[in-house]
């Protein structure tokens, strides 16, 4: 049994959700409310189970301000990355054109490393007003490497899956470092 | 007296404590003399663990096995319990693709009871320890 221990940046453009997102999961679904935009950083935290191991990750969810995109601020406090999600809005063509450089920005931090990530649709309650394709965001995410999902915080569908699925791959490259580790010797 | 690995679990030192375990491959690999063997760190950065010698050292060189570790420090304190621990050496390694990195500090005034060891930065999400040892001599068995 292995408790692994990854910093989860949360990243996109401002009211797509990230906020609601990280809280809903924090409460394990307890509640959906209304949340004014973040200031600076907040910090979730929460241990996700690794099916069929025994072993789980913990997850730092760092929740960021979208509107500091090209602020400095960020460089700092997302030094040294794990694992990244990736959020945009069904209904907000920007936000999800937005995602590019949001990705690239949280890569530049972690250079020379794999960075598992998520992609996270946002908000498809909104049926009516949805602007963004699931099959274009999926060939994007595919394109990236990174995992494709749709959420809707305020219904609280599908709100865990993007960080299961975040664990899954963080302790996926675990065990590889670790079959690595016994080839040096 | 007589020049030996004064870190090994079997001449009585021990680690007391590592942030990171993961039960396969537990802190105590580092000491057990035996570089196949590793611990492996499990999460964020910095990481470290502290080595007891369980009594008065003066240690002279350090060589450090490891894989990924980007850059290090090391500090001391010659108290019986692990406190008061003073800045003592700081090291940048270079990344050594599929091989270990290994390397040799000459080090001074090396009078200690702990040692700990600070993996700042790394190469990676995970690094590996194999194996510290330290060159030295005992110049107390009591800590
Ligand atoms: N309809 C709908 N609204 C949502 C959903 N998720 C979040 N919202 C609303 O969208 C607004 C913005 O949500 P936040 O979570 O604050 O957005 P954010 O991404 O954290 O924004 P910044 O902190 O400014 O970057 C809030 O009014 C939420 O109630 C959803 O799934 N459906
Ligand atoms: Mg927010």
């Amino acid at each position: 049994m292995v408790k692994l221990a990854a910093k989860c940046i949360l990243a996109g453009d401002p009211t797509v959700g990230k906020t609601a997102l990280a809280q809903l999961f924090r409460s394990d679904g307890v509640h959906f409310q209304n949340y004014t935009l973040t200031a600076g950083v907040d910090l979730v935290v929460k241990t996700v189970p690794v099916p069929d191991t025994g072993d789980s990750v913990e997850l730092f969810i760092f929740d960021s301000a979208g509107k500091e995109l090209f602020s400095e601020m960020l460089d700092k406090l997302w030094e040294s990355p794990n694992v990244l999600c990736l959020v945009y809005d069904v209904t907000n063509e920007q936000s999800f054109n937005s995602c590019g450089k949001w990705l690239e920005k949280v890569r530049a931090q972690a250079p020379g490393t794999t960075l598992p990530g998520v992609l996270v649709g946002n908000k498809t309650d909104l049926a009516g007003r949805r602007a963004v394709d699931s099959a274009q965001a999926q060939a994007w995410a595919l394109g990236q490497g990174l995992e494709c999902f749709e959420t809707s915080v305020k219904e609280m569908e599908s709100y865990e899956a993007p960080f299961h699925c975040l664990a899954k791959q963080f302790h996926q490259l675990y065990r590889e470092r670790v079959d690595a580790f016994h080839t040096l010797v | 007296m007589r020049q030996f690995d004064l870190c090994l679990s079997s001449e009585g030192s021990e680690v007391v404590l590592a942030t990171s375990s993961d039960e396969k491959h537990p802190p105590e690999n580092i000491i057990d003399g035996n570089p196949e063997t590793f611990w492996t760190t499990t999460g964020m950065f910095p990481q470290e663990f502290i080595i007891c010698f369980h009594k008065h050292v003066k240690v002279e060189k350090l060589i450090i096995q490891s894989y990924l570790v980007r850059t290090l420090k090391i500090e001391k304190t010659k108290s019986k319990e692990p406190v008061d621990f003073e800045r003592w050496i700081e090291r940048d390694f270079v990344h050594t693709e599929g091989q270990l990195q290994n390397e040799e500090i000459l080090v001074h005034d090396g009078y200690c009871t702990y040692l700990r060891f600070i993996i700042t930065k790394a190469f990676d999400h995970f690094i590996s320890v194999h194996c510290v040892s330290a060159e030295g001599l005992v110049v107390s068995n009591h800590s």
